[in-house]
């Protein structure tokens, strides 16, 4: 029962995660830059844990990233090793990088391409956790272009398809 | 330190003199016939191949493989791989430094998965074992730790830059240390690989996946590295430093595989990319300038280094809030010391690396893999500013 909670969660966190990335791609700089410098068509994948919620997108040029039906390889899958690590992660509990040093989750596909979405995520936990889980999670702040609310009502907004 | 932390280390470890003598058992062991031997045209020159060869004995080799470069590329460890089929090998023997160790990694993991490009494995942790290659590492040099450690890192020519394969199936299954394997390095190349051995240690001991274990790994190769590098680059000919240094290689190989590298190898990596800058004379340079820059967040790490960096006397005898402090110092000096007797360059600038080219440096570091458990957010202002600082 725990466990499909934690799954339903990590769904709804995937879609924030999905539509925020789209709102950032737009109004943040740092972000656009970064996803800027992926390579065209550049298939990304997350999955939480066996039999968990999946994010399939695909880097547009015009939206950043667009939403794919579950591809069944992507050039790059994060895949956490079980929903309850997703679950942390999603929930700003641990950030990417501690998520890493703590083997949640396994990589396949290009570190160096990796790096980008992980600097991606950094930021956007930046935007959508409050301020004492950001300080407690991230090494450092990295800083808003612009305020968290908006981003939220943005991601409400924003087409999730 | 996390709240979780995973240790590997299957490696089995034959160390001393006469270690060699004993590889026709280990290969028997190990179910060899024909194993794949890989090296260097260097090391078949100076005759260090020839030590082992002679002691494989019954054991007849499907090929002898010596055309690695010193930065072995994708596409080296792709032909080679093919060879390994095409000659009907049934396991591999890697003799040589880091480049031969890796490209006998990617060769065991292109085997492995029935695979014929290593850019279709890219990944960490990803991989299921697959069919299984007996391997046996003998290493060279004292300082990449390669023999000990989950990790390749393959150039890749075309896009300039060093890539990193994560897979606890890359160890080998047995690791063969003997003095005879590092006797002839000279002094100048025993300091850059010592340095890296210590570089490897250190930020160990200080990066996110630090865990009690490979902490244990680490503080014991610093301590190796103080008592026998300066020893080893006046007296190359002793067999009990080059045993020590050797074990010290295998230590932080062993502590660094488990938790990981930091800013320094992140950059150094880089410049090995793209300035073609030695990766054992990177470590050297980089390696004050990386600890001050974490210092504000490793301060009780650096502090705990001492006791093994300069000795309980030194430890005790320094304040507890300077002794992190006293650490670089003891690195610093030690650098100063291996620049005075080899000539180890201390600067970028002495390295030969072009300036102009940092902002792409600085770029190719912010990518690599290590940044992510640096302890310290790594941007790209703050790798330049190491670089300039480094510069001269």
């Amino acid at each position: 029962m725990k466990r499909e909670l934690m799954n339903q969660a990590d769904r709804i966190v995937l879609e924030v995660l999905y539509r925020s990335f789209r709102v950032l791609y737009r109004k943040d700089s740092r972000v656009r830059k970064e996803i800027d410098g992926w390579a065209d068509d550049l298939t990304l994948k997350l999955v939480c844990g066996f039999g968990g919620a999946v994010l399939v997108v695909r880097h547009d040029r015009e939206h950043g990233i667009v939403k794919l039906k579950r591809a069944q390889k992507a050039d790059i899958t994060m895949r956490f090793k079980s929903v309850e690590g997703a679950f942390q992660v999603l929930s700003g509990q641990k950030s990417v990088a501690d998520a890493y040093a703590e083997h949640l989750f396994f990589l396949e596909g290009d570190i160096f391409q990796t790096m980008s979405f992980v600097r991606c995520v950094e930021y956007l936990e930046g935007y959508l956790f409050p301020g004492f889980m950001s300080r407690r999670i991230l090494k450092e702040l990295p800083g808003k272009q612009i305020p968290a609310l908006e981003v939220y009502a943005l991601a409400l907004l924003e087409n999730g398809n | 330190m996390t709240s979780y932390f995973e240790f590997t280390n299957p490696t089995k470890l034959c160390s001393g003199k006469g270690a060699a003598d004993n590889l026709e058992y280990e290969l028997e062991i190990l179910g060899v016939l024909h194993p794949m031997v890989l090296s260097d045209r260097v090391l078949e020159k100076i005759g260090t191949l020839g030590i082992v060869l002679d002691a494989l004995h019954t054991v007849q080799p499907g090929r002898v493989f010596t055309d690695i470069p010193r930065d072995s590329s994708i596409d080296v460890v792709n032909r080679i791989a093919r060879e390994y089929r095409e000659f009907g090998c049934d396991g591999l023997i890697a003799v040589g430094g880091g480049s031969v160790l890796d490209t006998a990694k990617g060769v065991r993991l292109l085997i492995s998965q029935d695979a014929d490009d290593l850019l279709d494995l890219m990944g960490c942790e990803c991989l299921p074992r697959g069919k299984y290659v007996p391997f046996v590492a003998l290493p060279t040099t004292a300082g990449t730790g390669s023999e000990a450690t989950p990790v390749a890192v393959i150039k890749n020519p075309s896009l300039h830059i060093k890539m990193e394969y994560i897979s606890q199936h890359l160890m080998p299954d047995v690791a063969v240390l003997d003095p005879r394997m590092t006797m002839t390095l000279p002094p100048r190349i025993t300091a850059s690989t010592g340095m890296d051995t210590l570089c490897h240690a250190i930020e160990a001991y200080s990066c996110m996946q630090k865990n009690p274990i490979s902490d244990a790994y680490a503080a014991s190769a610093v301590r190796l590295v103080r008592d026998n590098l300066v020893k080893a680059v006046r007296r190359g000919r002793s067999k009990e430093t080059r045993m020590a240094l050797a074990n010290a290689s295998y230590l932080a190989g062993a502590a660094f595989g488990n938790s990981m590298v930091g800013v320094i190898h992140a950059v150094g990596h880089a410049l090995g990319g793209v300035c073609h800058i030695p990766h054992g004379d990177a470590m050297n340079i980089l390696l004050p300038a990386g600890m001050i820059f974490n210092r504000k967040v490793c301060r009780d790490a650096y502090g705990e280094l001492l006791l093994y960096l300069a000795g309980p006397e030194v430890y005790q005898a320094t304040e507890p809030s300077k002794r992190a402090d006293r650490s670089i110092r003891e690195v610093i000096h030690l650098r100063k010391q291996l620049h005075e007797l080899t000539g180890l360059p201390l600067t970028l600038k002495e390295a030969g690396a072009d300036p102009g080219l940092f902002p792409q440096v600085a770029k190719t570091a912010l990518n690599d893999g290590a940044c992510i458990v640096n302890p310290r957010e790594v941007t790209f202002e703050a790798v330049m500013k190491i670089l300039e600082k480094c510069y001269e």
